[in-house]
């Protein structure tokens, strides 16, 4: 635990994105997506996992995703979330958002 | 429901999520505790999360219940016609129950306004009535004051018990935290600064108050120091009381005032919103027990030693823990014990009375058992008004749906959730009902006050505590949802059946017929009948009552009482104030004649007569006979007609000889066809013997619905002198415009006398068919309104068909039909939706008759009489509301209406 990791709350918004991202190439659930985005960032990204619970509502609510009783790759009766066509559409507005975000940051730091 | 289900689902999630983490950190070589308590920190504050996720949905269902509510007002708002009938007829149906509601859960639900009302109990007792009515009653019960009433299996039940009783019963103290006792002491003349008035008093035990919990709002309650034979007397107020005498509560403590011309000191006033123990009365005057032995006298210290002598009711309040069940069993036997040692032979005990406990929660039930069966029977009919509404709705809704078919189509296709649109009909009814039944509210304030008044009659001192509280309107508001789903969810089904597809394509709104319109029309015309059935026999019931023949005048003559014993006139002088008075009343101007008598003839029956002893004819023992003892020229005033001899007469004093009139039943019983005057008639407990001298023509006392003319024995009032009279005035014109003139002279004899109960006495007579008026009055409106709702309901229906078919009847019409042709094929179908709703309805009402048979007077339930009017009264109204939409069926101008097609 020496380093503090880096919570992800410099781009609002961002977590809906990465949750999208986990599921756009598989179905799991809550703890599975924490896991997905820690590992997939070589744990750079650390996410208050609280967080994760209304983010899923809000995404469900939107009809991005949806979640359905199923069992964990560890044999545990859990929701398992899986992306709708909305979601895999909204997916790809945020990652062209996002996309122009960092260019626009990159810029400015003089990194482009 | 929903909202349960997705608590129960989130929390579960985050539960595995925790377990999850605090596994995969245990593998990394944490301890369990160090693993949990980790997996803890990084998820952030548990119920924090949890609460932030449920308000995500929370939101968003206020939000589309706040864009359903905008929706379906915009909705409203652009079919004002139909939205308006609406709310009016669901304003109707609801205001009435919420009405009749308010009136039962006054009467019926509600609690005593008291500390902890829920322990009280009311101790009563149960017995067998004699077998044979003419056979003297063998029963430790010797003498009574209080009420009897049926229990079940014809057992009589009554709160009543000898002092005796409380006194040994008081003692069960493991059973009852403390035991009261109270008795109705009637009217009594209460002076307040020299001015004589009516009062109602009750007398209490010392524990009373105490017991009740009840606290004062001024001064003090009375306590058991004041309830002992000798005290100082005080008097505690009734708010109101204290109000209209004194001017406020706290100007009354420490006034001396009179009850019965007895000095009494106020010590304190009441709470306004305390009445006692029964519902039914509000006394104005609380007085410790004991101190009836200083208004009545020598009489009430009798009622203290005899152990035979029942005249105190008991209320208990049950120590923390005690059933009543438990407290039954324990003191059923104590009394029973007790009652034992107080027969006197054999015959009292095989009969004894037997102890039963009930609730006092709501107070003595005299209210109850006398409203809770009406009450139902009207909650019946409202409840049926706002079915036949709730239905009538519902079929405009589904011919209103046809014309949204289109729009729900669209929306449908669009991706909308059936369940989302049904969720949004079914806001847009509730929001319907709701607006109905918030100018329900309003109809129901309304309501209850004429209910009340029709309820009271005019009676000064009937309570109804009725009125519209929080318990009330929640109801309200329930019943106004409830019906919004009802008559909102068929038509919300059906509209959005995945059927209705096609209705895009074509864009006509003709469509297939409904199957379900014309069944609500005949479930409507089913109900309406009921109501109508119900208002007949009702109204039947009132016109037999109305027609009983009395015997006597009821126009044009005045009743009221006076009591000078009260304020200390005594025999003989008694007699002799009375008399004069009459003298004096009869020369007001208008007055024609003036009697007395020792009551008047309604409430002879049950009021104390001068003589209730045997009498005996020669040998015959008189079996049934009420005796009335009467001033002069009494049967003149009251129109009793004289058959023979002469009636009684002023020249009859007390120290002539004593006489009798009976009448024509009794001369015949026992006479048969020999003249009886002349003949002598020996009161045997007085050892006197008195002359008939005339026979007058049969009177109906004790009320219009006792059966028959009991037989009458009329003494002179000289002779034989009551304490208490009531003066008939017979006048021209309005009796009421006489009790000025009435006022002047009782108060120039004797200031002391208040003057009570004055009434008319047919205001008097009606009276005793009050609740036999009120429902014919009610049912009737009732009955309208249905019968209004259910042909608007027919109207609706075949006019949207007759639209439906215009082209079809306007090929018949170019085919050569007749106009009486098609009016007749318009008609003949709402005469079969007619025929269908009475097949159902005739076995209902008939069913439904008989629960409410105890309610009529000389009409069986299934009169068939009522019946068949109820069918021609329906029968006409469904044809009239098809004739107008008939009639523009034969006026469609064939051309167009092929044109259209």
């Amino acid at each position: 635990m020496g380093r503090k990791p880096k919570k992800n709350d410099s781009l609002p918004g961002s977590l809906d994105m990465l949750i999208l991202r986990a599921l756009s190439l598989r179905d799991l659930h809550g703890y599975g997506i924490v896991q997905f985005i820690q590992q997939s960032s070589g744990n750079e990204l650390l996410i208050e996992e609280g967080s994760l619970y209304p983010a899923l509502q809000r995404l469900e609510l939107n009809g991005w995703i949806q979640g359905a009783w199923g069992v964990t790759p560890n044999n545990r009766r859990a929701r398992i979330y899986k992306i709708t066509a909305a979601g895999r559409k909204q997916l790809e507005v945020e990652t062209r958002k996002y996309a122009k975000l960092t260019l626009a940051i990159e810029r400015v730091m003089g990194m482009a | 429901m929903e909202s349960a289900k997705r608590s129960e689902a989130l929390r579960e999630e985050m539960e595995l999520h925790l377990a999850e983490k605090a596994a995969e950190l245990e593998a990394e070589g944490m301890t369990p505790e160090r693993a949990r308590s980790e997996a803890r920190r990084r998820f952030g504050n548990v119920g924090l999360k949890y609460e932030e996720s449920r308000e995500i949905w929370m939101t968003r269902f206020w939000s589309e219940l706040a864009q359903d509510v905008r929706y379906g007002c915009r909705t409203m708002a652009s079919n004002k016609a139909f939205s308006a009938l609406a709310i009016l007829s669901l304003a109707l149906g609801i205001g009435a129950n919420t009405a009749i509601y308010s009136l039962m859960e006054s009467i019926l639900f509600r609690s005593l306004p008291v500390a902890d009302p829920e322990s009280l109990v009311v101790l009563n007792w149960r017995s067998h009535p004699p077998q044979n009515a003419n056979k003297e009653w063998v029963h430790v019960v010797h003498r009574i004051q209080g009420r009897f009433w049926l229990g079940d299996k014809g057992t009589l039940v009554t709160g009543i018990f000898p002092y005796a009783a409380f006194e040994t019963l008081r003692e069960e103290k493991n059973v009852f935290s403390t035991l009261f006792g109270y008795f109705d002491g009637k009217k009594r003349a209460l002076t307040v600064h020299g001015q004589a008035t009516v009062a109602s008093v009750e007398f209490v035990t010392g524990e009373y108050f105490r017991s009740l919990g009840v606290l004062p709002v001024a001064g003090r309650l009375i306590n058991s120091e004041d309830d002992r034979p000798g005290a100082e007397p005080v008097a505690v107020l009734s708010f109101s009381a204290s109000q209209n005498r004194f001017g406020g509560p706290s100007n009354a403590i420490g006034q001396s005032i009179l009850v019965d011309s007895i000095p009494f000191t106020v010590v304190g006033v009441a709470p306004p919103e305390f009445f006692g123990v029964d519902p039914a009365v509000s006394p104005d005057l609380y007085l410790p027990l004991h101190t009836n032995l200083l208004v009545d006298g020598a009489e009430a210290a009798e009622m203290y030693g005899d152990e035979n002598f029942y005249w105190l009711e008991v209320m208990g309040r049950l120590s923390p823990g005690v059933t009543i069940e438990q407290a039954q069993a324990a003191l059923a036997p104590r009394f029973h014990q007790w009652v034992a040692t107080t027969a006197k032979t054999e015959g009292e005990r095989a009969n004894l009375p037997a102890l039963i406990l009930n609730p006092g929660a709501g107070g003595l039930g005299s209210l109850r058992r006398q409203y809770s069966k009406p009450l139902y029977v009207l909650l019946a009919m409202v409840a049926l008004i706002l079915a036949v509404t709730c239905v009538n709705i519902a079929n405009l809704l589904l011919a209103r749906a046809a014309s949204r078919r289109r729009e729900i189509a669209v929306r449908l296709s669009l991706g909308a959730g059936r369940f989302r649109i049904v969720r949004q009909l079914l806001t847009e009814s509730v929001t319907l009902a709701l607006l109905g039944g918030a100018l329900g509210v309003i109809f129901a304030i309304w309501g209850v006050q004429s209910l009340t008044f029709l309820f009271s009659g005019g009676q000064e001192n009937f309570t109804l505590r009725a009125e519209l509280n929080w318990n009330v309107l929640a109801v309200t508001a329930a019943l106004s949802v409830v019906s919004g789903l009802l008559f909102g969810l068929a038509p919300a089904i059906q509209v959005t059946r995945p059927d209705v597809m096609p209705a895009l394509k074509y864009g006509r709104v003709s469509g297939s017929r409904s199957r379900l319109q014309p069944v609500l029309v005949v479930a409507q015309i089913a109900m309406s009948f009921v109501i109508l059935v119900a208002a007949g026999l009702f109204v039947r019931t009132l016109n037999k009552l109305q027609s009983v023949q009395l015997g006597y005048g009821r126009e044009n003559i005045l009743l009221f009482s006076l009591n000078a014993r009260q304020a200390g006139h005594r025999a003989p002088e008694l007699a002799t104030f009375y008399a004069d008075l009459r003298k004096r009343f009869e020369t007001i101007p208008g007055v024609s004649s003036v009697t007395f008598s020792h009551a008047s003839i309604l409430t002879a029956g049950h009021a104390g007569a001068t003589y209730r002893g045997t009498m005996k004819i020669g040998a015959v023992t008189i079996e049934g006979a009420g005796v009335m003892a009467v001033g002069p020229r009494f049967l003149t005033t009251m129109q009793i007609p004289i058959l023979a001899g002469r009636e009684i007469e002023d020249r009859d004093q007390s120290e002539s000889p004593p006489v009798a009139v009976i009448s024509e039943r009794l001369a015949r019983t026992y006479f048969g066809n020999e003249n009886p005057i002349g003949r002598r008639i020996a009161l045997v407990d007085i050892n006197r013997d008195v002359e008939i001298i005339g026979v007058s023509g049969n009177v109906r006392y004790g009320g219009l619905k006792n059966d028959g003319y009991p037989m009458t024995v009329f003494l002179a009032a000289s002779q034989f002198p009551p304490d208490q009279v009531t003066y008939a005035l017979r006048a021209v014109g309005d009796p009421l415009s006489y009790i000025r003139s009435v006022n002047e002279i009782v108060r120039e004899a004797d200031s002391r006398i208040p003057v009570t109960n004055v009434v008319t006495q047919a205001a008097e007579i009606d009276r005793t068919i009050r609740r036999e008026t009120v429902f014919a009055k009610l049912s009737t409106g009732f009955a309208v309104l249905a019968l209004l709702i259910a042909c608007v309901g027919l109207y609706g229906i075949t006019s949207y068909n007759v639209a439906r078919q215009a082209g079809e009847i306007g090929i018949r019409m170019a085919l050569g039909a007749q106009r009486g042709a098609v009016v007749r094929m318009v008609l003949r179908r709402v005469l079969i939706l007619a025929a269908a709703g009475l097949a159902i309805s005739v076995p209902a009402a008939l069913i439904a008759s008989q629960l409410v048979k105890s309610l009529l007077f000389e009409t069986q339930p299934n009169d068939p009489g009522t019946l068949a009017l109820a069918g021609v009264i329906l029968v006409s109204a469904a044809i009239l509301a098809g004739y107008v939409p008939a009639r523009r069926a034969s006026r469609i101008d064939p051309v167009a209406a092929l044109r259209n097609e």
